[in-house]
């Protein structure tokens, strides 16, 4: 009886021991490992997206509700934010950054972030064939073309073009939604 | 004194964990597709097995031999988190690229091994050394094992192109094939040279004699066959 319960008490006690360690550690590197997938995941594409800025997209970065913005500023002046948005592919979620333009009220342009899609077939919507056809897009019509609106999809990967295209009308949305309170966001 | 350096140089070559003892050979095959990925992946098993050695052995007499192995994996699986989340704040791409063979540090051979067979066994300075020397051995082999393959597959080391005009680099090198190819030919060159060695000495050349029986204490089969002979 005494050896088992001898057991239970170290086991336990080096089990609350570790726990309690990595407990402070995760809260001790949770602000720098974000900045870091920020940094590295959706970073290169976000910069991209919004080049040309004289800011630091990432720094700046807002939270409104549960969608991050990163604000793009020309000349001291907010010209554009940009947001991700997910929606699923054909092999998981893609991931989209899509930047707005504040003034002009109309799309900078879109840059895939996270994808899981089949090489050589899916992955072609990472490329610039597909994804001009974002770039100073307006806010309305945009669709597949197949659904009315003027995307032309990448042939033979139809679910990959259709994933991304949901996923830009879903940050489209958001940016609708959040559309009054940005201008207030960043003003300083 | 004396024995805490031999603690610490035996890890360097007699028991050399990847190429002599042939140990933690998943990690070894897997990330080594370059120098700085072997480099990372060495660095991160030296952390883990020094700190988890010296935790193991100081608290070697109040663990509970029949719960003894919980506790190491515990203790083990505690430091990888750790050295995991260091990774992600601090080099993050090099976690990117090591992936999942982080967190399959918990269950390298080298870890439990060392705990298990020297650890628990001895006092905390020589564990030390003991994880420092396996450690860095093991690290070693790793640079050792990736700067060669991105020598033979890629035609750079560290990312720095070798300065070899004439030659062509062989893409399988980098793939899994040529993990093994590499080891296959690291280990045959490690034997020849022993060999030749213990011929100049003027002994038998005989299998290698530590083997993996001086650090595997799992089996007694191999001891209690030897005496039987």
């Amino acid at each position: 009886m005494r050896e088992i319960i001898n057991m239970i008490v170290v086991l336990s006690l080096i089990c609350a021991a570790s726990g309690t360690l990595l407990v402070n550690l995760k809260q001790a590197t949770k602000a720098r490992i974000e900045q870091q997938v920020l940094l590295n995941v959706q970073g290169p594409t976000l910069m991209a997206v919004l080049k040309g800025c004289d800011n630091d997209p990432i720094a700046d970065r807002k939270k409104v509700g549960d969608v991050t913005l990163f604000p793009a500023r020309k000349d001291g002046k907010l010209s554009g934010v940009a947001l991700e948005a997910f929606a699923a592919g054909y092999s998981g979620d893609i991931g989209v950054i899509v930047g707005f333009d504040v003034n002009e009220d109309k799309l900078i342009g879109i840059g895939v972030t996270t994808q899981t899609e089949t090489p050589g077939v899916g992955t072609r919507i990472m490329q610039q064939g597909f994804l001009k056809q974002f770039r100073g897009h307006s806010l309305d019509g945009l669709d597949l073309s197949s659904r009315g609106g003027d995307i032309d999809s990448v042939s033979g990967a139809t679910y990959s073009s259709t994933g991304a295209v949901d996923a830009v009308r879903k940050a489209l949305e958001t940016y609708r939604r959040i559309k009054p309170q940005i201008a207030t966001l960043w003003a300083s | 004194m004396p024995s805490v350096i031999k603690e610490f140089t035996k890890g360097l070559w007699d028991e050399l964990p990847p190429f002599r003892v042939v140990l933690g050979l998943c990690p070894t095959l897997a990330v080594t597709s370059t120098a700085e990925n072997g480099l990372g992946m060495g660095a991160a098993v030296l952390f883990v097995l020094t700190l988890s050695n010296a935790i193991i052995s100081a608290l070697r007499k109040i663990i509970p031999g029949k719960v003894r192995i919980a506790c190491f994996i515990v203790i083990a699986a505690s430091l990888v988190v750790a050295v995991e989340l260091l990774m992600q704040a601090y080099t993050y791409s090099l976690y990117q690229r090591l992936g999942i063979f982080v967190p399959l540090i918990v269950v390298n051979c080298i870890i439990l091994g060392r705990a298990e067979a020297f650890a628990s066994r001895n006092g905390v300075i020589p564990s030390i050394a003991d994880g420092l020397g396996m450690g860095l051995g093991f690290t070693m082999s790793l640079t050792f094992l990736g700067a060669l393959r991105e020598t033979l597959g890629n035609g750079t080391v560290f990312g720095i192109p070798v300065p070899w005009e004439a030659f062509r680099p062989a893409h399988l090198m980098v793939m899994a094939p040529g993990a093994f190819i590499c080891l296959g030919l690291i280990l045959a060159g490690m034997n020849a040279f022993n060999r030749h060695m213990s011929r100049r000495k003027g002994e038998i050349p005989t299998e290698p004699k530590n083997a993996a029986c001086a650090s595997c204490a799992a089996c007694n089969l191999c001891a209690t066959a030897r005496k039987e002979n």
